[in-house]
């Protein structure tokens, strides 16, 4: 498995691990340099705006700090998103998930808040997100499981469905009494109990103990699909699910079990972000962190691993793109265009990592599969050529 | 609030008129991933390419910007579709990225690429009322009871949609084209084989399907909605994409659901303006708003399910001899 | 030692205060401004952009306010991280234009404390937290949704009316429940479709809304959110009318737009600046109103429109400024039960049936039987009945209950603290029962002495005899406050005027008032005015002799036209409203409201008499006094 070749045992850093970070890296410069051209038509020094937009994302601590926190979502919700694919179910469907996740952990703080002691409620309040996302990522893998529908149109729909269902509750019966009482009534919970905020590391910065939940899940979610019979059947199931079959797996349960595990962790990850950031549901909530986590992970190579520098290479991203609009004020469209640019190159990109790595393999193991990329979805059948 | 003194059928029919109107945008882009995806391509860029033809199309006709013919602006949002189609080919058929993450990227950069154009080119809400295509009546048949309203009053665009669904079954099943599509989306390594090249097989659908994304943005600028602004497809072309797993592939079970996912959210509106309740208690807007994504995921759940039609090889590259 | 210690903090504090002087003056005020959406948005977004601009502009330019901007910051992390960069790279106002950007926000500031924090739509200005830097802006959007309502209900031809709305929540639930109001009391007849997108930014969504809407027969619309061009659109290409909020649409849409409320968020940005001029960071919380910072644009270039619905736009803008109009922030969604307890009829032409006016007044305001039910008990003069009555309602699980008689104050103080959950309300009177731990009881009376003032001043002037007879019932309560009012306007007219003061010992007896003013008749007087349900018996024998009547409590001029020259009216429908309001919002009492010329609460209204010009003059000229606080009406007559 290339993965365990990229990740394993071995610490000797080779030419292949070399061009495997290199290429993209190349390709993200690329991006900026097609970037660049835009700058430029917009009247701006390109130059000063990428030097801005480093310094937003590395520039001093407070800068590496926000990185940071804004990686710690996205590299959960990246985890979990590694599991699906893995498992051969393809998840869009995070943003849902991450929503219901927040909802039910706030719901949960807010009513076991004042019964519930100090660290408990916070574990609790985690844990029930998790439990919410995992609900949530349960429908589609039940109907795919079972009535075989097709989990790309599910998720998509049960976004909007989680949207319109936290406005819902928001603007409803869990709105803050506060905004009716003032009048306002924007759509907002209360905020949460003090004790079920996570801790923050650095104050003032917002950065907080999420991000080493982040790093505990990659651990246990590698650990979980690579070393446990669990994860190597889930692994099986979206290699192939007919070989799956022939060995005796179920393979709707582990479709399932995947798109639980998917969900939880984007359900975690809501969870991670209302506590330790945001302390409260509110319209206007990790917007776009479930389509920024898909693309983490697929960066990531699919790998949880590969999702920790690639969740802070996209936070830098997002945080650097803000700093650049507020510094040389150039409109948030175009942010939005040069992440795609940043997508489209990197993603080109990886012919030339496989060209290299198969060459290398072809020398050293010449039945050894490609990279990973993405493995075939369940739903489709294996081609023999 | 009192309830409106509108029958039922006439609701019905206003709402079926309506939901030709609004299943337009979705049909074409359904299409045009319809094609892409018999090929063996996922395109996720769509939505962003949809983005990009509204914004082209209404710029070109407006006279807010060029104040060209509606048909002008059509072949613009085609050329600047099958631009962004093109572009995609490269990525996801030369370039053999994985497609999933190719599509978000392109969605990205049309979102963007469009708000900054029509932020730097328009300056703020462009309108076209008056200048775009406009809703036909056939004589005769459009006076009918009814079905006149229903049918034989829609804008040109939505004629032109209607006619691609047969005429893309007839491509897909009657003409070579249609053959290696099949074959190049079921088992390109044995239609290589077979001496079709897969990747210019590839690049025409690809291509094609940006043509209709475009064209999909387009008629919701210069034909449903004759205005653009920041983001206006709102996520209709993800909804495209849901679409064609809707129909199994199928450009005739894609219409079904392009038109029941459109009547459905345009009932969704009726039972709020005439606030419909239940036991005497409204229903929360957002609930009501969230019934055509339930009502999709349910109506698939117990229509009979068939792939038949499922190509094997989407979102796989073909790479010769690695297959 | 303590002294060198004390003049070296001198000179430090003084240093400080001169460096922040200076560097106040040095270089430019620098703003920036966090928005939800696009600058280009049209809406709400684009409307605090506008306003930064037009200060920049009007300050001198770039040198002299800098502004930054980042837009389309929907994730509410990103705006956090956005108001620290900006703080952090020493932008001297932060504006976070978006309620949900509020936690962040205070949690910034008090790390940097020489940075002005803005938000809104919030009235929270952080000082309860302890916060000196916060500024806090709130809009009653309700207020511009009202007239346009009230415009869009004359304006249907087919009697239905579209809202397109974004989600229920925010100002956007402000302005469409304003516009309900308005559309509810202008033309009750029509009917308003509202539906929700789900969503603030789709276009295409708002269109196939506003179609919807056309089809099922609206011909004019309004909404709210940026998704608006593409439902303007539609009701354009339809034929019809639009209603904007938040900016200015008819240079968009010139043949639609028919009126639009506009937020001018210019006079908070200046504000601030000057503030922070003068060394003040926060601590202000802005209320933007028709009166400061929401403008009503009428787009009467717009052809087709009849003028009486221009009319009624201003009237209705004119009447909520003044306050006789007051539309509700909140709407009930289930129907909103109020009882009234009082001492004589609904159709009393006096006290009784103003308070009873008032609710129906309201009930057609938001929405007819459907929002409000009104449950009423007349003529309880008998206290214990009138205590029984209240009982009655409180158990029936009523929402307001009011006791509208100075005299069921203390059975309701027994009563109110076993029905906590009910909202009571008593007048006229001024104890809320607060001191005696009671937090369910609202409060409310007449200044009558100020319209009573404005009455005497034209019966002065209007007698020829120069004597004026008055017809009081008791003197108490507002009939004596009316009575003092109406002898200081007419003494302060003519000092040499004679007064026939004389009370009927009663509230209700018509042909006691009748003799007793047969008798002020018999005596020379040619003007009289009378308080209580018993002055019709009163009107009538002025009527039979050609003189003339003030009246007051209520329009008494419907009956004897030309005989009443003009009433004083309470008007309690604005504190009817606020009440609701407030109990919709869960506060049950503790407030103690009182109708003024100035809050709209009190109102002169004319007969069918001709009254020459300078009478009127005069008369306004009174009400001017008083609202400007030049003339004092005392409460009590001044012992002669």
């Amino acid at each position: 498995m290339m993965t365990r070749r990229l990740f394993g045992q071995r610490a000797r850093l080779s030419a292949a691990d070399l061009v495997v970070w290199i290429v993209p890296l190349v390709a993200v410069l690329l991006a900026l340099a097609v970037g660049a051209l835009l700058l430029l038509a917009l009247g701006a020094n390109p130059i000063e705006a990428y030097s801005v937009m480093l310094d937003g994302a590395f520039g001093d601590q407070a800068a590496l700090f926000r990185t940071l926190t804004r990686a710690t979502p996205l590299l959960l919700i990246a985890i979990g998103i590694c599991i699906a694919f893995r498992g051969g179910v393809i998840n869009i469907g995070a943003e849902g998930q991450l929503f219901v996740g927040a909802v039910s952990a706030t719901a949960f703080s807010l009513a076991a808040g004042p019964t519930i002691p100090a660290p408990w409620i916070a574990i609790l309040t985690l844990l029930v997100g998790f439990l919410g996302g995992a609900a949530w990522g349960a429908i589609p893998g039940i109907l795919k499981a079972r009535f075989d529908v097709n989990e790309i149109l599910t998720t998509v729909m049960m976004n909007q469905i989680a949207i319109q269902l936290l406005l819902f509750l928001l603007s409803g019966p869990m709105i803050d009494p506060e905004q009716i009482r003032q009048g306002t009534r924007i759509s907002q919970s209360a905020q949460l109990p003090e004790s079920s905020w996570l801790p923050r590391l650095a104050p003032p910065s917002q950065l907080h103990l999420g991000l080493f939940i982040g790093l505990a899940a990659a651990i246990v979610i590698y650990v979980l699909l690579w070393r446990t019979t669990l994860g190597y059947r889930i692994r099986a199931v979206g290699l192939s699910k007919d070989a799956a079959r022939y060995a005796g797996i179920s393979v709707p349960r582990y479709l399932t079990l995947a798109l639980i595990l998917s969900g939880g962790l984007a359900g975690l990850a809501g969870s991670v972000e209302v506590t330790g950031v945001t302390h409260r549901m509110v319209e206007g909530f990790a917007v776009g962190y479930g389509f920024s986590g898909i693309v983490v992970a697929l960066f990531g190579r699919l790998h949880p691993l590969g999702a920790i520098p690639s969740a802070f290479l996209f936070g830098a991203l997002l945080v650097g793109a803000e700093k650049m609009q507020r510094t040389i004020q150039v409109p948030s469209a175009t942010v939005i265009a040069l992440q795609g640019l940043v997508v489209i190159f990197v993603v080109s990109s990886e012919l030339l990592v496989r060209r290299w790595t198969a060459r290398r393999q072809a020398r050293a193991l010449p039945s050894a599969p490609v990279l990973p990329g993405v493995p075939a979805s369940a739903s489709h059948q294996e081609v023999s050529a | 609030m009192t309830g409106s003194s509108m029958t039922l059928d006439q609701i019905l029919v206003e709402a079926l008129a309506l939901m030709f109107l609004y299943s337009t945008p979705y049909l074409f882009a359904a299409l045009g991933e319809v094609f892409a995806q018999r090929s063996g391509v996922l395109n996720l860029g769509v939505e962003g390419i949809m983005l990009m033809g509204a914004f082209s199309g209404i710029y070109v006709i407006s006279s807010k910007g060029l104040g060209q013919e509606p048909m002008v602006g059509l072949l613009v949002a085609m050329l600047v579709g099958g631009l962004m189609g093109l572009a995609m080919a490269v990525v996801s058929v030369t370039f053999k990225a994985e497609q999933g993450i190719s599509g978000i990227g392109f969605t990205l950069f049309g979102l963007g690429l469009s708000s900054l154009l029509f932020k730097s080119l328009a300056g703020g809400v462009i309108t076209a009322q008056g200048e775009g295509f406009q809703a036909v009546t056939i004589p005769i048949l459009s006076d009918l009871p009814v079905i006149g309203k229903i049918f034989f009053q829609q804008n040109v665009l939505v004629y032109v949609a209607f006619a691609l669904v047969p005429i893309s079954v007839w491509i897909l099943n009657r003409t070579t084209w249609g053959l290696q599509i099949r074959a190049v989306g079921q088992n390109p390594a044995a239609a290589d084989a077979m001496g079709v090249n897969v990747d210019r097989v590839r690049y025409s659908t690809v291509i094609l399907g940006g043509v209709l994304a475009g064209i999909a943005g387009a008629s919701l600028s210069i034909a449903v909605t004759p205005i653009f602004q920041e983001n206006m497809t709102a996520g209709r072309g993800f909804i495209a994409v849901a679409l064609v797993y809707f129909g199994g592939w199928s450009p005739w079970r894609v219409m079904a659901g392009a038109l029941l996912f459109a009547i459905a959210n345009n009932l969704q509106i009726w039972a709020q303006i005439l606030d419909v309740q239940i036991v005497g208690q409204s229903i929360p807007p957002n609930l009501l708003i969230m019934a055509p994504y339930i009502l999709t995921i349910a109506v698939l759940v117990f229509a009979r399910q068939r792939k038949r039609l499922e190509p094997a090889a989407l979102t796989k590259p073909f790479m010769r001899g690695e297959n | 030692m303590s002294r060198k210690f004390l003049a070296l903090i001198l000179i430090l504090l003084l240093s400080l205060c001169v460096a922040g002087l200076s560097s106040a003056q040095d270089g430019p005020v620098r703003v920036a401004i966090i928005l939800p959406s696009s600058t280009t948005d049209l809406s709400w977004s684009q409307a605090l952009y506008d306003a930064a601009v037009a200060v920049q502009t009007e300050m001198g330019g770039e040198e002299a306010v800098e502004i930054a901007v980042s837009e389309n910051t929907w994730d509410v992390t990103a705006a956090a991280d956005a108001m620290r960069g900006y703080a952090e790279e020493g932008y001297n106002i932060v504006i976070a234009h978006g309620t949900q950007y509020g936690s962040s926000l205070f949690e910034l500031a008090s790390e940097f404390p020489d940075t002005s924090f803005a938000w809104g739509t919030s009235s929270d200005a952080g000082m309860d937290a302890g916060l000196t830097n916060v500024f806090a802006y709130d809009v009653r959007a309700q207020q511009g949704g009202y007239i346009n309502g009230c415009m869009a209900g004359l304006l249907t031809e087919s009697g239905v009316i579209g809202v397109v709305g974004p989600v229920p929540a925010g100002d956007a639930i402000l302005y469409n429940n304003g516009f309900e109001q308005g559309v509810n009391a202008c033309n009750p007849a029509a009917e308003v479709l509202v539906a929700y997108t789900g969503s603030f930014g789709d276009t295409a969504l708002a269109a196939e809304t506003a179609n919807t809407q056309i089809a099922a027969g609206a011909d004019v619309l309004t909404g709210s959110a940026q998704q608006v061009p593409g439902a303007i659109d539609a009701i354009e290409a339809a034929g019809g009318y639009w209603f904007s909020t938040d900016v200015d649409q008819a240079p968009n849409w010139p043949e639609t737009v028919v009126a639009s409320m506009a937020y001018d968020f210019s006079g908070v940005i200046e504000d601030i600046i000057a503030k922070r001029a003068s060394g003040v960071n926060g601590g202000t919380a802005y209320e933007l109103n028709l009166e400061d910072g929401v403008t009503m644009v009428y787009n009467e270039a717009l052809e087709g429109v009849p003028a009486e619905v221009w009319e009624a736009g201003r009237q209705a803008e004119a009447d909520i400024r003044s306050g006789v109009v007051y539309p509700l922030a909140v709407l009930p969604e289930e129907p909103f039960r109020i009882a009234i307890v009082m001492p004589s009829a609904t159709t009393d032409l006096a006290w009784s049936q103003a308070g009873y006016d008032a609710l129906v007044e309201i009930q057609q305001q938001l929405g007819g039987e459907d929002a409000v039910e009104i449950a009423y008990t007349e003529g309880m003069f008998d206290v214990t009945a009138a205590a029984e009555a209240l009982r009655g309602y409180a158990e029936d699980g009523y929402d307001l209950v009011i006791a509208h008689g100075t005299q069921y104050g203390t059975s309701l103080f027994e009563l109110a603290p076993d029905y906590p959950e009910t909202a009571f309300a008593w007048g006229t009177a001024t104890d809320t029962g607060v001191d005696q731990g009671l937090t369910n009881i609202y409060a409310y009376e007449a200044g009558a002495e100020q319209g009573g003032y404005v009455n005497g001043v034209m019966a002065a002037m209007l007698s020829e005899a120069g004597t004026i007879g008055i017809v009081g019932p008791v003197p108490a309560g507002d009939a004596l406050l009316y009575i003092n009012g109406f002898q200081q306007g007419v003494l302060a007219t003519n000092p040499d005027a004679n007064i026939l003061l004389a009370y009927t010992g009663s509230f209700g007896d018509t042909a006691l008032a009748a003799e007793t003013a047969n008798t002020q008749i018999s005596a020379g007087a040619d003007v009289l005015t009378g308080s209580a349900q018993q002055v019709p018996g009163a009107i009538d024998a002025v009527q039979a002799v050609g003189g003339y009547w003030f009246g007051t409590q209520s329009d008494q001029s419907g009956n004897w036209p030309e005989t009443v020259v003009a009433s004083q009216v309470y008007n309690w429908t604005p504190v009817v409203g606020s009440m609701i309001e407030n109990v919709l919002k869960g506060t049950l009492g503790g407030e103690a409201f009182n109708l003024t010329l100035n809050n709209g609460g009190l109102e002169i209204v004319y007969g069918g008499v001709e009254v020459p010009q300078e009478i009127i003059d005069a008369a306004n000229a009174a009400i001017a006094g008083i609202q400007s606080g030049e003339i004092v009406v005392q409460q009590e007559l001044p012992e002669a």
